[in-house]
């Protein structure tokens, strides 16, 4: 203590010197401060001169006008009883503001949790949705689980799913063990003609009378067909659809009654049916049956049917009776039936097709998206909750109490679980809308798809639940965990342990579930690739197919059908750009008429014995047009005219196995069918003695594939088209330009008739491609969801070994510290990576295996276990994983030996 | 809210909750709190005069600290300050809402998820 100093009025001076009114009190407390500055460095052995200025630097260095006490006191702007409550800003809204700020500091390990969730959530519900929707709901029939379609199949001709042959058709329906009632139709060409309305082609069937009885509907209004009548009948009578009612009607109430001219007959309007019925698919008008359906041949399969069970009967019930039958007429008519096998499908199965089996396996691999998803979200908080095992014991330290920190990670679990399903909701709606535009509208029911509110309620649960849980963690794992031994070192704790182990199982699950989905997609793409390949006996490049559908008056006779389609022909092949032109009733991937045939001269087959072939009408020049493969003699000409001798041109398959060891070419073939329902019309050979007539081979084709893509060959017998001419035909045209190509087509149809419209113009590869619609769509979403689920799983590899990486450093710097080499580090860390995904992989092949009965089911000429679909998938992955353990490899191989000894 | 905001925020209020932190368990004047605030942060922290004197009157005004004057025989009288129960609360909220700090800041710096 230094008396001579007058610390007081050193204040006071330097106080007015800078302006500040300094009250007494204050002036006291600095000038004693100054004072022990002073004596401090006095006493640390300053020079007086030194601690003098030590203090006058003090007071120098000081604003003193700042320190300006306030007279009076103010109430604070915090209330104290805020605080006390511990409320304010250490309250919830301060608890949401720091979890906000939380997931703003790491934005991209929120984005990709929020756009994981939200991928997997939407994608499941809209899948979820369709399914739903189009699988699961009942069809709009009266009791449709008793509903079952009937189809016939050869296993030896490898035909799986075939139409009926009428006359076995009413065999089936006399089951009166298994079935109620059973109703068939046939789908016939009609073009509605009536005067002051367009011409227009309408899809149509002609149908037994007890169809509506069957399906348990009634009209909206009229009588519709006469209720317990008989199956066909002479009267000409129809029911039409209420869309078509509407649009070609405008809704006339007194429809019931009108005449309508459809093909050659005049039918008479009896009913309209309910909107939206459009039974067996997309059918605007039914006709009732105008002719026997005993009075057929056996062996020609054209009938479709839909039978009503008995109650109590169930489909594998009805499906031994029908074989029992199918047995029976196997033996009894060897030729026609034997080997077939009539079988009852599910209605709604069969309305689905292909869809169903579809739709199934979407459903199983969106549901292992949604799983990879919130595994994918679950191992990221894992990782994120061991690094924050730290910051939870620090703050445990401090006094924040358990039911503190969990509730601060409650609320930024709820900010995550939040975003998660908002993301979701709308990916729901977003991927739905974008599934409903891409699937083909012949789904049935797809467009009356909506989200399901409990579907999208469920995936939403799911993805809270997930971000909830994995995100409470780090608060459970600290207050489960002492303090001391975290911050001690937070990577040796077994919580770490723990939680590594538990991210670990997390990755290779990821990794399984995304191999079994590329499987799946890699088989898809493998079928269709074959499906797109399969031979089909023809080049479809360049050509460019229409289908015409000629009627009214000028066409009552055959005569004038078969000018027509000469002259057409003729006309189009003139046209510049155009090569070649031809038509036929059936093109490639279409069957033709199965009917019997005999080789003319050898011993007479019994009735219903008689081998069976499709009958196929095609144009002069259609063979070349298709560049399909001559084999032996000649194709049509127009010298095969209705004049000249019946001809025929055989495929390889017929020529095979009638002539084997001859040359078929000269030999003759006659039709054995003694009535031919609906074909007979067409016939321009309408004598009685059709059965005898013979028609010479005069060429043999190479096989062309008149069956949808999968089933093995025919035999097909081609007919000219003026010899046996048809109104509706397929005509195609090739040419280098497919656009002067169509308007070549247009140009010939509208010099020859205006009124005839062109419809369906579509290049053969387009027909291809069409025919191989659902497969390619099924092929690209699951490789979209494959890719995802690929995505998802590299994420979580790379996650993990991040991760490990910064939890390892002190470690591997050591061991760099030890002499191992920076490449050495790199491997290690990349090992592990591929190590965890080879075992997801092996996991993921053999749980693909588990779904290869559904699998089987959309696959065309796959195995499930095809290898290289299999390779491909574990490569890709392998692959992925690869690229995923890169930067965490690289930034293990950085560590610097001293940088990881001075982490604690 | 930007980091820099975070940071600026931070370092105005780290004076009030050292001072509330050195006045906690004895009561000082205010030469033996910016000698103890120079000690325990080994120099990082350091206080004016002005600055020093204006945090306590303000944490003064608010209630969180009260100043008492003592004379002792031979010596200046000082003003000696502790902390009060509000200050308690108000110390141990900010303690916690540092320790937060320090861990975001550690997510800002250092720590990164994949």
């Amino acid at each position: 203590m230094n008396a001579r100093r007058d610390w007081r009025a050193l204040v006071t001076r330097h106080a007015a010197a800078t302006g500040a009114d300094l009250p007494r009190h204050t002036l006291d407390e600095l000038a004693a401060h100054l004072e022990d500055i002073y004596t401090d460095a006095v006493a640390a052995g300053r020079s007086d001169a030194e601690a003098y200025g030590l203090a006058e630097a003090a007071l120098a260095e000081s604003a003193l006008a700042t320190v300006s006490r306030p007279r009076t006191r103010q109430p604070d702007a915090r209330p104290v009883n805020e605080i006390s409550s511990g409320r304010g800003l250490t309250g919830l809204s301060g608890d949401v503001r720091f979890a906000w700020r939380q997931w703003r500091q790491s934005p991209a390990f929120a984005a990709i949790a929020i756009l994981t969730l939200g991928l997997g959530a939407g994608a499941a519900t809209a899948i979820f949705s369709i399914v739903d929707s189009v699988l699961l709901r009942p069809l709009p029939f009266r009791q449709p689980e008793q509903l079952v379609s009937i189809w016939e199949s050869h296993a030896e001709k490898g035909l799986p799913k075939e139409k009926l042959s009428p006359v076995n058709f009413m065999d089936y329906r006399n089951t009166q063990a298994a079935f109620s009632e059973a109703a068939a139709w046939w789908r016939p060409e009609v073009a509605l003609a009536e005067p002051g309305l367009e011409p227009v082609r309408v899809s149509t069937i002609e149908t037994s009378g007890n169809i509506f009885e069957v399906l348990g509907v009634s009209t909206q209004f009229g009588p519709g067909f006469p209720t317990g009548g008989p199956l066909n009948s002479r009267d000409h009578i129809a029911v039409i659809s209420d869309r078509l009612w509407r649009q070609r009607y405008n809704a006339d109430p007194s429809i019931v009654g009108r005449t309508i001219e459809a093909n050659e007959g005049q039918y008479t309007i009896t009913g309209v049916m309910p909107p939206g019925f459009n039974f067996p698919d997309d059918v605007d008008l039914w006709l009732l049956l105008d002719w026997d359906l005993t009075r057929h041949s056996r062996g020609a399969h054209f009938m479709e049917a839909v039978a009503r069970l008995k109650p109590g009967v169930d489909a594998g019930q009805a499906a031994r009776e029908l074989a029992q039958v199918s047995g029976r007429l196997g033996e009894e008519f060897k030729s026609t039936n034997g080997g077939w096998l009539a079988r009852p499908v599910p209605l709604l199965d069969d309305m689905l097709g292909y869809y169903r089996p579809a739709l199934f396996v979407l459903l199983g691999a969106v549901g292992l998206v949604l799983l990879t998803a919130c595994l994918n979200v679950a191992g990221l908080l894992l990782a994120r909750a061991t690094a924050r095992s730290r910051e939870m014991a620090v703050r445990a330290a401090l006094g924040a109490s358990r039911a503190r920190l969990v509730r601060q990670m409650l609320i930024e679990s709820l900010l995550l679980a939040g975003a998660g399903t908002a993301a979701g909701a709308a990916g729901a709606v977003v991927l739905l809308k974008v599934a409903i535009a891409t699937l083909p509208a012949s789904v049935p029911r797809l467009a009356q798809t909506t989200i399901d509110m409990r579907l999208l309620g469920f995936a939403l649960l799911v993805v809270a639940g997930t971000a909830l849980l994995f995100g409470l963690l780090p608060a459970l794992v600290a207050a489960g965990t002492h303090a001391s031994e975290v911050l001690k070192d937070g990577t040796r704790t077994a919580t770490g342990v723990r939680g590594r182990q538990l991210s670990r199982a997390l990755v290779v699950v990821e990794v399984a579930l995304a191999c079994a989905v590329l499987v799946a997609s890699a088989l898809l793409v493998r079928s269709v690739t074959r499906m797109m390949q399969a031979p089909t006996g023809i080049t479809t490049a360049e050509v460019v197919t229409a289908t015409l559908q000629i009627e009214g008056a000028k066409y009552q006779q055959w005569g004038s059908v078969e000018h027509f389609y000469t002259t057409l022909l003729d006309t189009v092949r003139r046209q510049p750009g155009i090569e070649a032109a031809g038509a036929a009733t059936a093109i490639v991937l279409q069957p033709g008429w199965r009917i019997p045939y005999a080789v003319d001269g050898r011993p007479p087959m019994r009735v219903g014995e008689a081998p069976i072939a499709q009958y196929v009408t095609a144009g002069t020049g259609y063979f070349e047009t298709f560049r399909a493969r001559l084999v032996a003699g000649r194709f049509f000409t127009d010298a095969d005219s209705p004049s000249s001798e019946p001809v025929v041109v055989i495929n390889e398959t017929l020529a095979r196995r009638a002539f084997p060891g001859e040359d078929p070419v000269g030999q003759r073939l006659v039709s054995t069918v003694d009535q031919i329902g609906p074909l007979g019309r067409n016939l321009m050979f309408t004598s009685p003695e059709i059965q005898s007539l013979p028609f010479r081979i005069v060429g043999v084709v190479g096989d062309i594939h008149q069956a949808p893509i999968g089933q093995a060959a025919e035999p097909v017998i081609y007919h000219p088209v003026r010899q046996f001419p048809f109104r509706a035909m397929t005509i195609a045209a090739r040419g280098g330009d497919t656009a002067t190509v169509v308007s070549g087509m247009r140009q010939a149809l509208r010099t020859l008739d205006p009124s005839i419209p062109l419809s369906n113009v579509a290049t053969m590869d387009e027909r291809m491609v069409t025919a191989t619609a659902a497969p390619r769509l099924l092929t690209a979403v699951l490789t979209t969801f494959a890719v995802l689920t690929g995505l998802l799983a590299a994420i979580g590899v790379y996650g993990l070994l991040a991760w490990t990486v910064s939890e390892r450093r002190r470690e591997l710097a050591i061991r760099l510290a030890l002499g191992a080499q920076p490449g050495a580090l790199a491997r290690l860390v990349t090992k592990q990576g591929l190590a965890l995904t080879a075992g997801g992989v092996v996991l993921g092949l053999l749980g693909a295996q588990l779904a290869s009965g559904v699998l089987q089911a959309v696959l065309f000429q796959t195995q499930t276990t095809d290898v290289a679909a299999m390779a491909g998938a574990a490569t890709l992955l392998l692959l992925a994983a690869f690229a995923a353990c890169l930067a965490p490899a690289r930034r293990a191989a950085r560590v610097s030996p001293i940088e990881g000894m001075r982490e604690n | 809210m930007s980091t820099r905001n975070a940071l600026g925020e931070a370092k105005k209020g780290s004076a009030e909750v050292v001072i509330l932190a050195i006045v906690e368990h004895e009561a000082h004047h205010g030469y033996e709190i910016a000698k103890l605030i120079e000690q325990r942060t080994q120099g990082d922290l350091r206080f004016t005069l002005a600055s020093l004197y204006a945090t306590l009157y303000r944490l003064e005004d608010r209630g969180w600290i009260k100043g008492r004057w003592v004379e002792k025989a031979g010596q200046r009288r000082r003003c000696y300050y502790r902390i009060t129960e509000p200050g308690r609360k108000v110390l141990a909220a900010q303690r916690e809402d540092w320790s937060r700090f320090v861990a975001a800041l550690g997510l800002v710096a250092g720590v990164k998820y994949a």
